[in-house]
């Protein structure tokens, strides 16, 4: 059969690869993994080598697409392809802060109160977590505004303060599950420390499945910025950002619908883009295509 | 011979993979089955046992699996031409289906006693208190205490025995004339799997039902059932009475035969079948177990095809060697 | 599961139920206390009287102990009293009465027509399980989920209030079936992004229920064919749904925020965002109250309602 010489240990570098695809979900996987790196690059760019600046006005308010101003202009006489593309680190980065930073906090704590045991700690902290977690994301991250103050940055602390919990879940649940497997009672008989118990078979899978978790929370951040820009929360004008660009583009909308489209399309661009990445991987764990 | 309950000649059954991809499953299977008789059909992991059995009770289709060619009849009736109708005559009233017993068995979701009434009126109406008497009637045969309670209960709250009584009692409900039993012991404990065995044995003489045993475990096999149908790859190669198992006249019989493990000498070596059974599909030309025979030559390989040798009034082999190894 | 142990893990999960709305209690209310600067002095802004700041801060509780403070709440959330407006005096509890029911009618409507829709989506691509079929199903049910809830509603609003004036833009009346003119839009696009979720949750459920053994033993029975659909196909596939579903109402919930503030309706998540632009600590912390104990007992629900289609589930 043809799948086996990708395992031959002299195996083409181009077998494999053809072999990786051809598993189930291999398309989704490139597809979405080609379409967010092509917004992403354009994104990060677009803005440097583009005729336009974000805030530059450059024209007449409202006018249309064309072949100058593919997405039209808005209300001000500004680019709306150019503000578009330059939302892209406002939306995506600060996402992608909201992502990692309270994955790497929620999987450090998981594991440790996977690992401990004092009964008293675990059960009060997992309680709070628990409590954290009840709340909608949007909703609790709304509230905080109230308190910390609207702005992008402070978005990120909001994230980070409401999103670890939901990591930490994650790798707790995780790292008692690898905790009670037969390997580790085998690690403890051949005098492993605990340190290198944790970081060789703890972490790893705990990781692994915090990682795959955090693909997915990631459409769902980004959706959040936007949706709280959207709102007037996070980012202010005359910053460009997705979300706000919709809310400004609303008051216009039966005269200039490319004000609301384009970033909208934007925003379901990358996180349809993020979902072909995720339902290609499940499709991978499944073993069906 | 014409007063066989099920007769089986060259069948053969293929699944559709893809669209445009076919793989045979069953090659050519062959054996009759009389009323009354305990046969049993033992084979590895892939040698189409299971697909047998769905084709006798018409559930090929589920699994994209369809009868390619060979005759398969039950009671006269042709069952690859079956109508619906027919299909509804005979499933469950005429011929009954064991489920594996480590694959859940009862619906989960449902009562023993709702399943029960399934298996009593199979889609006909019938008067609930009459239906309850026989389901506790059922029950008892299969000797299940209490089984006022039972019926009440869900299938998580039942032990594996347990739950495979009620799948008995499920398929004897309309007395069929033929029982199939796919592996309806496996993964249950030896004590259980005993008093199933008995059970059976016992449902066999009291109503005179015919019952295919499957199996991967030939002691029990050939200690419970009268004849014994062998599977290897697809094919039925041998057909013998449980009593002359030891004159065997195939070696894939002979090496199972002797691989048992109940007849290892403290501290003996460990008999076992050299290789795999090969890949379903990746059929090799001639006798499918020439790979792994000891007995095999070059001509058992040849692209010729497998005979059907009659060795006694119940002995049927399909090696092609077998008068040379064996003799007259 | 014999009567004595379920209601023994029944209880413990109503008393677990219970200790995490404590937390949730807990946190709403000490999310105040988090503010950098003096809340105080961010309602009423800078150059504010300085009286009228340590009024607030008296009323806001913000000068006691704040363990003390938070038993005050406390009680008197177990009284029914959360508060007051800062903007208009009016008991945080009545704002919620007033704004809560148009949210949860058109919430539940929502549920329901998804459910309506996704029973026979779902429960038919998972039992035909045609390749082509479900392929094209779940490329345009991700694309759905994947897009944000208010670009749907503003293409929604462009497509039905711009170009076809079949939907207002704005505005709302409360009585029935007045109403309904306002609401249809919004519930639609609800609707819509609900049976994408949930009918594909369905489907791969029932493609698990497919491959079971019992399904093959329901054949051979010849049972008829609505029960068959019933406790061969649904019920077993039922119960992942549900859990599903339970979760999922609390992110709609948040959802209604958004929703809310595009179809101008004077639902709880507007007010929400009201009060937050005003610096309304009460309303906010009452409203978030809610939110947050409602999610909790509705996984609740949704557990005990996914044990009772299927006793597989864990409780």
């Amino acid at each position: 059969m043809s799948n086996n010489k990708a395992f031959a240990a002299d195996a083409s570098r181009k077998e494999r690869i053809k072999e990786w695809v051809s598993r189930p979900g291999g398309f989704g996987i490139i597809t979405g993994s080609l379409m967010f790196a092509a917004i992403t690059l354009v994104g990060f760019i677009y803005p440097l080598v583009g005729p336009y600046a974000a805030d530059e006005f450059v024209g007449e308010s409202l006018e249309g697409p064309s072949l100058s101003h593919p997405m039209g202009l808005d209300q001000l006489g500004r680019d709306v392809m150019t503000r578009v593309f330059s939302a892209v680190p406002a939306d995506i980065g600060i996402a992608f802060l909201g992502v990692t930073i309270p994955l790497t906090i929620g999987t450090v704590v998981g594991i440790l109160l996977g690992i401990s045991k004092n009964k008293y700690v675990v059960s009060t902290v997992s309680s709070l977590i628990d409590g954290i977690n009840a709340f909608p994301l949007l909703i609790i991250a709304i509230a905080m505004v109230t308190f910390l103050g609207p702005g992008l940055f402070n978005v990120v602390i909001i994230l980070t303060l409401m999103s670890w919990a939901r990591y930490a879940r994650i790798a707790r649940t995780k790292a008692v599950v690898v905790l009670q497997q037969n390997y580790i009672e085998a690690t403890k008989l051949m005098g492993y420390s605990k340190r290198r118990v944790i970081s060789k078979h703890v972490a790893p899978n705990v990781s692994s499945e915090s990682l795959a978790y955090a693909l997915s929370d990631f459409i769902l951040v980004i959706i959040i910025v936007s949706g709280l820009s959207f709102l007037g929360f996070a980012a202010r004008p005359p910053m460009p950002e997705w979300g706000s660009m919709i809310a400004d583009g609303r008051t216009f909308l039966g005269q200039a619908w490319w004000l609301t489209v384009f970033p909208g399309l934007a925003i379901c661009w990358s996180a349809i883009s993020l979902s072909f990445i995720v339902e290609g991987l499940s499709r991978r764990d499944r073993g069906n295509s | 011979m014409s007063n066989a309950l099920v007769q089986i000649d060259s069948l053969c059954i293929d699944v559709k993979v893809t669209r445009t991809r076919r793989l045979t499953i069953v090659n050519s299977a062959t054996f009759d089955v009389h009323p009354g008789q305990l046969l049993g059909l033992i084979g590895e992991s892939g040698s189409g046992k299971t697909m047998l059995c769905r084709s006798l009770v018409g559930t090929l289709h589920r699994r994209g699996a369809y009868i390619n060619s060979g005759s398969l009849t039950f009671n006269g009736i042709d069952l690859i031409k079956a109508t619906p109708k027919e299909w509804r005559d005979i499933r469950g009233k005429e011929i009954g289906y064991i489920p594996q017993s480590a694959l859940a068995g009862p619906n989960p979701v449902m009562t023993i006693g709702a399943q029960m009434a399934e298996a009593i009126q199979l889609g006909e109406k019938m008067d609930k208190s009459v239906v309850r008497k026989r389901a506790i009637e059922l029950l008892e045969i299969v000797q299940i205490r209490r089984p006022e309670i039972v019926l009440k209960q869900y299938p998580y709250e039942l032990s594996g025995g347990m739950k495979q009584r009620v799948m008995i009692a499920c398929a004897i409900a309309r007395e069929p004339k033929l029982i199939v039993a796919d592996e309806p012991t496996t993964g249950l404990d030896v004590t259980v799997q005993a008093e199933i065995m008995q059970l059976l044995k016992q449902i066999r003489k009291d109503l005179n039902t015919a019952i295919i045993l499957v199996s991967h475990d030939l002691p029990l096999i050939n200690e419970v059932c009268d004849d014994i149908v062998i599977m290897h790859a697809g094919s039925t190669v041998e057909k013998i009475p449980s009593a002359n198992i030891e004159r065997t006249r195939h070696p894939y019989t002979e090496a199972l035969y002797k691989s048992r493990i109940d007849l290892v000498e403290p501290r003996g070596k460990l008999i076992t079948i050299k290789g795999q059974p090969p890949t379903v599909g990746d059929w090799p030309t001639g006798c499918r177990f020439a790979g792994r025979c000891d007995y095999a030559k070059p001509g058992c390989s040849a692209d010729v095809e497998i005979p059907s040798i009659k060795i006694g009034p119940n002995h049927l082999t399909s090696c092609i060697r077998q008068a040379e190894i064996w003799g007259k | 599961m014999n009567r004595n142990v379920f209601l023994r893990k029944l209880g413990g999960r109503l008393l677990r139920t219970i200790s995490i709305s404590f937390w949730v209690m807990v946190i709403s209310y000490s999310l105040m206390r988090l503010s950098p600067g003096d809340p105080a002095e961010a309602r009423l802004g800078a150059g504010a009287d300085p009286e009228a700041i340590i009024k607030l801060r008296e009323t806001l509780g913000l000068n006691e102990n704040a363990f003390v403070a938070f038993v005050d709440y406390f009680t008197g959330v177990l009284r029914g009293d959360l508060g007051v407006s800062l903007a208009n005096d009016v008991e945080v509890l009545e704002i919620i009465k007033r704004t809560f029911p148009l949210t949860l009618t058109y919430i539940v409507l929502s549920v329901f027509f998804a459910f309506i829709i996704s029973i026979p989506i779902g429960t038919i691509i998972g039992w035909s399980n045609k390749a082509s079929a479900v392929y094209v199903f779940r490329g345009i049910t991700s694309i759905i989920i994947a897009t944000p809830n208010f670009f749907i509603a503003m293409v929604g609003i462009l497509l039905f209030s711009v170009k076809y004036n079949w939907a207002p833009l704005f505005g709302y009346v409360s009585d029935f079936p007045g109403n309904l003119k306002y609401l249809w839009l919004p519930i639609t696009v609800n609707t819509l992004i609900l049976v994408s979720i949930i009918s594909r949750v369905l489907q791969s459920s029932v493609v698990d229920t497919r491959a079971e053994e019992f399904v093959e033993t329901g054949i051979i029975r010849g049972v008829s064919r609505p029960r068959f659909f019933w406790f061969y196909i649904l019920k077993p596939s039922l119960a992942p749904t549900v859990v599903l579903l339970s979760y999922m109402m609390g992110t709609m919930l948040g959802a209604t925020v958004i929703l809310e503030t595009i179809f101008s309706l004077p639902g709880i998540g507007r007010e929400l965002v009201g009060a937050v632009l005003a610096n309304d600590y009460p309303v906010v912390q009452g409203i978030l109250l809610l939110f947050g104990v409602i999610t909790v007992f509705l996984s609740f629900i949704g557990d005990l309602l996914a044990y009772a289609l299927d006793r597989r589930v864990k409780l």
